[in-house]
């Protein structure tokens, strides 16, 4: 009696943690626009913040849901995905949104020098703040 | 360690502002793909910055760890946690010179670019042939090369190890526009 029990305790968490290991394999990524922003920024300051000190930027904002107001200054295709940059007071540096399929759909309809604002994930900063996987939320 | 290759970085980049005839991308392409016995694994980064000096020849690129993007949201995880600790080491950037620069023109062509890459904080003096094509509003530069992964310091634990090649296949794909600043 014992060893079946136990056999069958066995197999009960066999199958749980097989299915918890499955779903840990495929675990979504983050859906930008269903999480909540965990930063709310304007362009001007986030690039500020980048340019004078980038390792403690990065600490604060790499791979967060990041929400960046700005003007914009271009959009682009490339690769058939749009890229919006957002102007700053800064004469070299912009932020670039990298936005999603869905965004890309959207992104005609907006014009150089409307305000937007944009919600991606952030990755760094080369030349400009770059955000990835963004959608417009207007 | 860190702090010396990103002022030499920085100083090569400075070298660039003063020059006349730069060429630059924000968006240059870089995949990688590992084939192992388990799985195939494969990233794309589109957020590649690289800039041309076509003056003196030399070429710089600077890529986000971060800006890897895989389909599976925990092989994204483990890669950026575990293997290139990219908390730590959030760029990998690669300077160097494109021999016989003066060759490249419509056609496309073949060229070696000699300099040095650096992953994980490790820098490694690398030989890649490329393809080269340039006309009067852009350079364009695309190939491939295989990387090591020990040559980087990056540990790959023995219970993924099968699922992950020792040699990685990196594909580039670039286009520079001229760039005035």
């Amino acid at each position: 009696m014992n060893r079946k029990k136990i056999i069958l305790v066995f197999i009960i968490l066999g199958t749980f943690g097989g299915f918890f290991g499955y779903k840990m394999y495929n675990k979504p990524h983050i859906d930008v626009l269903k999480s909540s922003t965990e930063i709310s920024i304007s362009a001007n300051k986030i690039l500020d913040e980048f340019s004078k000190d980038e390792t403690a930027a990065n600490k604060k904002y790499l791979e967060k849901v990041i929400l960046v107001k700005g003007e914009i200054s271009e959009t682009k295709i490339e690769r058939e995905k749009g890229v919006i940059t957002l102007k700053t007071n800064d004469n070299f540096g912009n932020i670039l949104c990298h936005l999603s399929t869905e965004a890309t759909k959207k992104m005609s309809t907006f014009k150089i020098g409307e305000i937007v604002s944009i919600k991606g994930i952030c990755t760094g900063f080369l030349m400009d703040v770059i955000l990835v996987k963004s959608e417009i939320i207007n | 360690m860190k702090s010396i290759f990103t002022i030499l970085f920085c100083l090569l980049f400075a070298m660039f502002i003063n020059g006349q005839n730069r060429y630059l991308t924000k968006s240059g392409a870089i995949n990688f793909y590992s084939k192992a016995p388990m799985e195939d694994i494969t990233a794309d980064n589109n957020q590649v910055l690289s800039i041309i000096d076509a003056d003196k020849g030399k070429i710089a690129i600077q890529i986000l760890m971060k800006s890897f993007l895989f389909e599976k949201a925990l092989m994204q995880e483990h890669f950026n946690e575990n293997y290139v600790e990219s908390d730590k080491y959030p760029k990998a950037t690669f300077a160097g010179d494109i021999l016989n620069f003066e060759a490249i023109n419509e056609t496309v062509s073949k060229q070696k670019v000699k300099g040095n890459i650096t992953i994980h904080g490790i820098t490694k003096e690398i030989v890649i042939d490329a393809n080269f094509t340039k006309t009067d509003d852009s350079i364009l530069v695309d190939g491939n090369f295989i990387i090591e992964i020990d040559d980087f310091n990056i540990s790959i634990p023995a219970i993924v190890s099968k699922k992950i090649a020792k040699r990685i296949k990196v594909t580039f794909d670039f286009n520079h526009k001229p760039y005035h600043k």
